[in-house]
């Protein structure tokens, strides 16, 4: 079995809390903080570290702003973010099918 | 066993994805409110006798029209409250979901309202009275099981109620049956049930289904 797949996971997205992070802004433009607070039920602390990690990789921007008088931060993801995102998953699907092709 | 683990990964970030595009403001207030709204229309509608074909396409046109800002209010005060932000992709997915068939809706009330009738004249007997408000809850029915693709708690169901309730009672109303009724009784009394206490029991299914979810 080649182990190339699994050594060319990328760190950052592999991690649970990140990954989650990720799936839920690659299928959305943007979300807000509380948006994928409550659908992630992640406390603010533990989101906002996962976030900055992601921010520090280049994979994930956050903007804040103001709307009626309220802050409101929201995340995206950046090109090179999807670019992982979409890299990582190809990896997935490498291994499952590398995997499946071994079975008799 | 690697497939396995692979495999998971991928389902949770699939299932991730599908729920960051779902519409998730409380639909119970919003159901509710129409419900009351809709039920209060049809016992107005026919305690005033508003009966000619015009006068009833543009009363319950106004209604709707009621309904849509109250709706529009109602999500926005959550958004707000929730400090995130209105207009999200998974309400712009709704709302263009939601809106040929209202369109379609508004269109074909038109040339009703538009017509040279008087409150309550010869034309009241119309056919258009009995078949516009089946038209437009079979319509309504399509626009909330488009909508129900983004949206979670049954709203694909209920739509599908609605366009099977129009379909039922047009095909009795072929047959022969609510013939004794007069139509414009007949499309405030269809409105009041379906728009009005449908839309008041869903509300109140979903007020006990939405608070268990958050809840757990």
């Amino acid at each position: 079995m080649n182990p190339e797949p699994f050594l060319q996971l990328d760190r950052v997205i592999h991690e649970k809390g990140r990954l989650a992070i990720m799936s839920m802004l690659a299928a959305s433009a943007d979300l807000s903080f509380t948006e994928l607070r409550d659908a992630l039920g992640m406390t603010d602390g533990n989101l906002t570290t996962h976030i900055r990690t992601l921010q520090e990789a280049g994979y994930v921007s956050v903007t804040k702003s103001f709307e009626n008088n309220r802050s409101l931060t929201t995340c995206s993801l950046t090109r090179a973010g999807r670019r992982a995102f979409t890299g990582y998953i190809n990896l997935l699907e490498q291994i499952v099918r590398q995997t499946k092709a071994r079975e008799p | 066993m690697e497939s396995n683990w692979a495999s998971g990964h991928l389902q949770v970030i699939r299932t991730l994805m599908e729920r960051s595009a779902v519409y998730r403001r409380a639909l119970a207030p919003v159901m509710t409110a129409n419900g009351v709204l809709g039920a209060v229309a049809a016992g107005v509608g026919l305690a005033a006798r508003i009966r000619a074909p015009r006068a009833f396409a543009g009363y319950w046109m106004a209604v709707a029209l009621a309904a849509v800002a109250g709706s529009f209010l109602l999500a926005r005060r959550q958004a707000l409250k929730e400090a995130e932000p209105f207009w999200s992709p998974p309400t712009r997915r709704v709302a263009q979901a939601l809106l040929p068939p209202l369109f379609c809706g508004l269109a074909l009330g038109l040339p009703l309202f538009a017509g040279q009738e008087g409150l309550g004249g010869a034309a009241a007997a119309g056919p258009g009275l009995f078949w516009l408000p089946l038209v437009w809850i079979a319509l309504y029915g399509c626009s909330l099981h488009a909508a129900g693709f983004f949206m979670p708690r049954g709203m694909k169901l209920f739509g599908w109620a609605l366009v099977l309730a129009s379909g039922i009672l047009g095909a009795l109303r072929a047959l022969g049956a609510f013939a004794w009724v007069e139509p414009w009784r007949f499309g405030h009394a269809v409105m009041g049930l379906v728009f009005g206490l449908a839309h008041l029991a869903y509300g109140v299914y979903l007020y006990f289904t939405e608070r268990r979810g958050n809840e757990a």
